[in-house]
């Protein structure tokens, strides 16, 4: 009995990868910010000033001791 | 920007494969792009492959130990050395490990009788409701969620290796091998593990086939979901060992 129960899940799982793994997923799952970048290069925030110094792309913002507490 | 500087630093992908092929991907025509369909296609004839090798495996169990070093061989020269050969490394890759299956199944099933069977039907189980979950966004993969599994996925492989190491002077770590409460815990984790690994397999694929990536990276993809579901179907096959054996 074991082995048929578990024989008829592996088939059912088969067909299932076979036809569900053919559709596109869904939008909620590809249409994010947060997706994994396989492409292994990104673009880096940093920019190279004609002078050689630095540029940080963002806001600025000022730190003084009173924010600190 | 990313929050973890070593990504920032070294790019999104530690794999070569990864980097190597994802740009330019203009330059191929319609019919030489990566689909689902292929992909899936190609996974189903490595699965037809490996249930071929295992039955040789069950037949003759002698075929096991070979099987598993020409198998990883093969895993490794188609990770490192030429990912575009994909094609033809990932079939005899396939045919091996199911012949190392096959002879590990056979001595499971000697100690208790059926166990294979549940092994197989829970892999292909997890593997159908991953796939749903994910194809549904129930489950959503994020740069976080790859580099907490990478982490766990390279513990644990070192943590086997030491244990393999030691095994050469006669110690070892018990309690990942025993049958107690910890040990049935750490084959959980490591299930756990090396099943939410396929939902990074599909990731790729799906991203693959969206960007249009050659051809060979369907093979590619196929052959990275194999290994990962040769992985999952020896730790289920530990577990359920571990807790028949109670």
């Amino acid at each position: 009995m074991n082995t048929i129960l578990f024989g008829i899940l592996a088939i059912l799982s088969l067909f299932i990868f076979m036809n569900l793994g053919k559709i596109k997923a869904s939008k909620k799952q590809m249409d994010r910010d947060d997706r994994i970048n396989w492409g292994g290069k990104r673009r880096p925030n940093v920019q190279q000033n004609r002078d050689g110094s630095k540029i940080i792309e963002g806001s600025a913002e000022e730190v003084n001791d009173e924010t600190k507490k | 920007m990313s929050k973890h500087s070593a990504l920032n630093t070294f790019g999104r992908s530690g794999n070569p494969a990864f980097t190597r092929n994802f740009e330019n991907t203009q330059a191929f025509s319609q019919s030489d792009r990566m689909t689902l369909d292929g992909a899936v296609n190609k996974t189903a004839i490595l699965l037809a492959l490996c249930f071929a090798g295992a039955f040789a495996g069950w037949n003759v169990p002698v075929l096991a130990m070979p099987g598993l070093i020409i198998g990883t061989i093969l895993a490794f020269v188609t990770i490192f050395r030429n990912p575009a050969k994909a094609g033809s490394t990932a079939p005899f890759y396939a045919a091996f490990e199911g012949m190392a299956l096959g002879g590990i199944t056979v001595f499971a099933e000697m100690q208790y009788p059926g166990i294979g069977i549940q092994a197989i039907g829970l892999t292909f189980g997890i593997l159908a409701s991953l796939l749903f979950c994910y194809k549904s966004g129930i489950i959503k993969p994020t740069e976080n969620f790859r580099l907490m599994l990478f982490s766990a996925t390279m513990g644990i492989f070192l943590l086997y290796l030491v244990s393999f190491i030691m095994s050469f002077f006669g110690s070892g770590i018990g309690f990942i091998h025993s049958n107690g409460l910890f040990g049935i815990g750490f084959s959980l984790f490591v299930v756990g593990i090396a099943a939410l690994n396929l939902v990074l397999d599909f990731d790729f694929i799906e991203e693959g086939a969206e960007k249009g990536l050659p051809k060979y990276m369907e093979w590619y993809g196929a052959f990275s979901l194999m290994v990962t579901l040769v992985w999952l179907y020896v730790e289920i096959l530990r577990l359920l060992m571990k807790l028949r054996s109670r």
